[in-house]
């Protein structure tokens, strides 16, 4: 079994993945920029650890109750979202990531500093999942829910949610309940991201406070925007490659963050929209190794 | 209590000094210029290196480490912010963080990871009494930050460059379509923001006597807070509200029991202010 | 050009990806530490001084006649990373001993893996006691918080007689670890703690609590955290007025500390295991070699990890390879004298046992004051049978 290492750092890029679907939804279509995700992710975890450490709970019978309960909660971290705007809003998801770092290390029933320790392997049919295990269940999640979002991008609700983000007061002209729709935003966000953090807790084993940090936030928003904001495809892409990438570049270890930096900022500045959001490179090469019209792409069918 | 005061005083200083620069770059680009700490790192690096290789004088290592952040900044905004100012804003934002990860790690492989002592030589007035102690380098944290507002707020309210600059903050195309040259005001207002930063970095690694590679992280975190209480675009805004925060702080770190962190003691304090003022304490 | 950037960058995942461990007549010991990052300080420490233990052990025979070869990744400080790195070293690179030169939260990651890959681990400086909970493939060389919290209580309180104390806490694992420990045994001499606050790490301003700490009016501050904070503190407090004992631990124990709080360090006590007034020779070795090799002084990190790569190699040395006598031996061990922390008596409950030292900072510099040998000290619990 020697791909233990690959295996686990794929598997902890799923978990990113199903993360930055979840930040799709609300930084991608209804254009709330998150970056205080880590905070949700936080939330995520630190719910499923609780449970499984304090309350006994099984990894299968915990991971809904987590979810749900991060979607609650989720919802009230998204409340500021109603009352400031824009840059404003991004300072808050800012704040609340820095807030939940800090509740997490003050209060010692969530752990405070010396976090939580002893979340359970899950298992499965009794048998004890290994890694390639549990990287197969992650994977699993991960379709499912690219399946979710494929299938909410093709509703109404998406939709709404763009309209939303491009102009608000246009799409409450149009009788769109924006409030309605940006909770709903932080609600479905948080459902994913709370899935993300659960799998991530049983995966690593132990949570403390400062893995949960604002580097991350940055980190995941650039995982979004790198891939392409708004599209499904750049999400996962975007969270495959920027967290392969470091793991790629260990051979020049010393530099490897310097060079990871760099690259960060030069193809953000060169591909705005994203690697493979629209007019991205990749997908632009996409579109011409598969001789699809380039009109049609992109345009949502109505009705 | 006096003490508390003026202590709590001359951190707000270094807060309102940072701050300035990001309300700067907002006021005129309505971007959150992330990689601003980077350049108050480099004018920590800048004025260390003058004190290892230049000159033991407070002063050089000030005045480099004002001028070279300076014109890292403008360059940034050449090469960085001006390509994408018709992206989204995000797209700044992550070229921002982009570079802000990467001065890090260029900081580290350059001067090493540890942190060096600011042993720089320097006369100023101090007060010493029996109710109120303040060190050289706090009186000269307060002067500098004094007269660098009064300056700043001097020119924006009284030349023709202050005129300029207001008039672009208000509506950018009307002020280029108005004869302004724009990309002049932008670079000025970089190099002047930036300058702030790393003087800011130079002071700071003085009262702290440290400098290292991550040390812009907490101070721009914190930077953001005072930015967004004092809102957007406000010059005197940033001074007092920088003050304001690390009087909160202060006062909130003296309850005995209370451990919260001091950052999360800021955020908390700026989400309840957005909550009641959404664009800020003296935003518009 | 833009095209050959994604090609180039699909190319380097392939490559990167296509990972060939080759086999060699060396054995492998696998190390983790942050060399980037907000903990890259103590990353480069203590790889330079596992780097150092390394070429001793090679230029002294090496294991039973191999080379012994140190396989390191840099984790970033970051679990994730610990746990997949740590994997790779296992599977990959086939190392026979891991050891840890990281912080707790990847130390912690990392000893899990190894308790269920079934290889032995220590990690170096953390202190989290989960990590050697994780089973009994799982080691600690440094010193355990319960004990070095103790041996400061015993200090403060008996030593100094002091009476009245006010904490200043590091909130992370090592630094509520070590107060708990330290208020437990101070109160228990009868010390009054008449102040206690966590502050985050990173902290650089600490005048309000010093403030507020000076109308306490303590006889002694006990700060435990690191050095970079603890160089505020100590800076600060002399700044504000505050003429009583101030106290540290083994995170102070750096040369930085000294540097970054100048004439203030001068007084300071700290609780570490490091001796830089010891004649052993293999801690003069260390001193010595650590500052030739990289023209700084070395520091407590830097000596846990010199420290953890010197007895692996001594246990592989008696009893080879296997993994199964690794363990067995690892637990035997007694009187261990070829660390420079130390000497270690013995393992106890998996994590290293020895005398507990009091270092002075006098003239700037580092100096022996007191050495601790009492059971009730430097002992876990209750003193083991038969020592």
């Amino acid at each position: 079994m020697t791909f233990g290492y690959i295996l686990s750092i794929c598997t902890f890029a799923s978990i990113y993945a199903i993360l930055i679907l979840g930040l799709n939804i609300l930084t991608g279509y209804t254009k709330q920029v998150s970056l205080g995700h880590a905070a949700f992710f936080a939330i995520g975890a630190y719910t499923q650890a609780l449970l499984v450490t304090k309350a006994g709970l099984a990894f299968w019978s915990a991971l809904p109750v987590s979810i749900l309960l991060s979607m609650a909660i989720g919802i009230v971290m998204g409340l500021p979202s109603l009352r400031v705007s824009d840059d404003f809003l991004v300072l808050t998801t800012i704040g609340l990531n820095f807030i939940v770092m800090g509740i997490t290390e003050y209060f010692d029933f969530f752990g405070g500093a010396m976090g939580i320790i002893g979340i359970t392997v899950p298992s499965f049919m009794g048998h004890p999942l290994g890694t390639s295990g549990y990287f197969v269940v992650t994977l699993i999640f991960l379709i499912l829910a690219v399946y979710i979002s494929y299938f909410f991008s093709k509703t109404w609700g998406r939709l709404a949610m763009e309209a939303t983000g491009e102009d608000e007061q246009a799409a409450q002209s149009l009788g769109i309940n924006t409030a309605l729709y940006k909770i709903y935003a932080f609600a479905l966000s948080s459902a994913f991201t709370g899935l993300a953090g659960a799998l991530w807790a049983h995966s690593i084993g132990s949570l403390f406070p400062r893995n949960f940090s604002f580097e991350m936030s940055v980190l995941f928003l650039s995982m979004l925007v790198f891939g392409g904001l708004g599209t499904i495809r750049g999400a996962i892409f975007g969270a495959f490659f920027l967290y392969l990438l470091p793991e790629c570049f260990r051979f020049i270890e010393n530099y490897r963050m310097l060079v990871y930096g760099a690259l960060l900022t030069m193809i953000v500045i060169l591909q705005p929209n994203g690697m493979l959001g629209r007019g991205g490179l990749l997908d632009r090469c996409f579109l011409k190794l598969t001789k699809r019209n380039t009109e049609t792409h992109g345009t949502l069918k109505i009705g | 209590m006096l003490q508390l005061l003026a202590d709590a005083f001359v951190l707000g200083c270094s807060y309102a000094l940072m701050a300035v620069g990001l309300n700067m770059v907002y006021g005129l680009l309505r971007i959150i210029h992330v990689a601003h700490a980077a350049l108050y790192t480099l004018g920590a690096y800048v004025g260390l290196y003058c004190l290892y290789h230049l000159s033991q004088s407070l002063w050089l290592s000030l005045t480099l480490g004002a001028v070279f952040p300076a014109l890292v900044g403008a360059l940034m905004y050449r090469i960085i912010y001006s390509p994408v100012l018709s992206a989204p804003r995000y797209v700044a934002l992550i070229a921002g963080a982009g570079v802000f990860i990467a001065s890090q790690e260029f900081y580290r492989l350059i001067a090493g990871p540890y942190p060096y002592p600011f042993n720089a030589h320097f006369k100023f007035i101090s007060i010493t009494s029996s109710h109120l102690n303040i060190s050289e380098t706090q009186m000269l944290i307060i002067t500098f930050m004094v007269c660098a507002f009064l300056c700043l707020y001097l020119i924006i309210n009284n030349t023709n460059l202050g005129l300029m600059w207001r008039a672009c903050t208000q509506d950018m195309e009307l002020a280029a379509s108005s004869g302004i040259n724009i990309n002049l005001i932008i670079a000025i207002n970089f190099i002047i923001g930036s300058a702030l930063a790393g003087s800011a970095g130079v002071l700071m690694a003085l009262y702290r006597n440290s400098v290292f590679p991550t040390m812009g992280a907490m101070v721009s975190y914190k930077a953001f807070v005072v930015v967004v209480l004092g809102g957007f675009g406000s010059i005197p805004g940033a001074a007092i509200a920088g003050i304001l925060l690390a009087l909160a702080e202060s006062l909130l770190g003296m309850v005995p029991f209370f451990n919260l962190p001091r950052d999360a003691i800021a955020f908390l304090v700026m989400v309840l202010v957005l909550m009641f003022k959404p664009k800020g304490l003296f935003g518009r | 050009m833009k095209r050959y950037l994604a090609l180039a960058a699909a190319l380097m995942l392939v490559c990167g990806i296509a990972f060939s461990a080759q086999a060699q007549e060396t054995v492998k010991i696998g190390f983790i530490t942050p060399l980037t990052g907000f903990a890259a300080a103590d990353g480069f420490s203590s790889l330079e001084s596992a780097k150092l233990a390394v070429d001793y052990v090679n230029e002294h025979g090496g294991i039973k006649g191999k080379k012994l070869e140190l396989v390191s990744y840099d984790d970033a400080c970051q679990p994730d990373q610990a746990s997949a790195l740590t994997k790779k070293l296992i599977e990959n690179d086939k190392v026979v001993v891991m050891i840890s030169g990281s912080y707790s939260s990847p130390s912690r990651a990392a000893a899990v893996i190894c308790q269920q890959a079934k290889v032995p681990f220590t990690s170096t400086y953390a202190v989290h006691p989960s990590i050697v909970e994780a089973g009994e493939y799982c080691h600690r060389i440094g010193m355990a918080a319960p004990i070095q919290g103790r041996t400061g209580g015993y200090f403060a309180a008996r030593e100094l007689a002091a009476k009245r104390i006010a904490l200043l806490i590091m909130n992370n694992d090592f630094g509520v670890s070590l107060a708990e420990a330290f208020k437990e045994t101070a109160i228990k001499l009868g010390a009054q703690i008449v102040y206690e606050k966590k502050y985050p790490l990173g902290e650089t301003e600490f005048r309000s609590y010093l403030n507020a700490i000076k109308a306490a009016n303590p006889d002694l501050i006990y700060a435990p955290g690191y050095y970079n904070e603890a160089a505020n503190i100590v800076s600060q407090a002399r700044e504000v007025g505050l003429k009583c004992w101030l106290m540290g631990d083994e995170g102070y124990d750096s040369p930085k500390f000294i540097e970054l709080a100048k004439s203030a360090a001068n007084g300071v006590f700290i609780t570490t295991d490091l001796n830089r007034d010891s004649n052993r020779p293999m801690t003069r070795y260390f001193l010595e070699n650590y500052k030739k090799r990289t023209n700084i002084d070395a520091d407590m990190v830097g000596a846990s990890a010199f420290d953890a790569v010197m007895l692996v190699s001594h246990i592989l040395n008696k009893v080879g390879t296997d993994t199964n006598k690794i363990i067995q031996y690892w637990d035997t061990i007694k009187n261990f004298e070829d660390c420079a922390t130390g000497p270690i008596l013995m393992f106890q409950n998996r994590s290293a046992i020895r005398p507990m030292d009091i270092q002075i900072v006098l003239n700037n510099k580092f100096r022996y004051f007191y050495r601790y040998n009492e059971p009730e000290v430097i002992y876990l619990g209750n003193k083991p049978e038969g020592k």
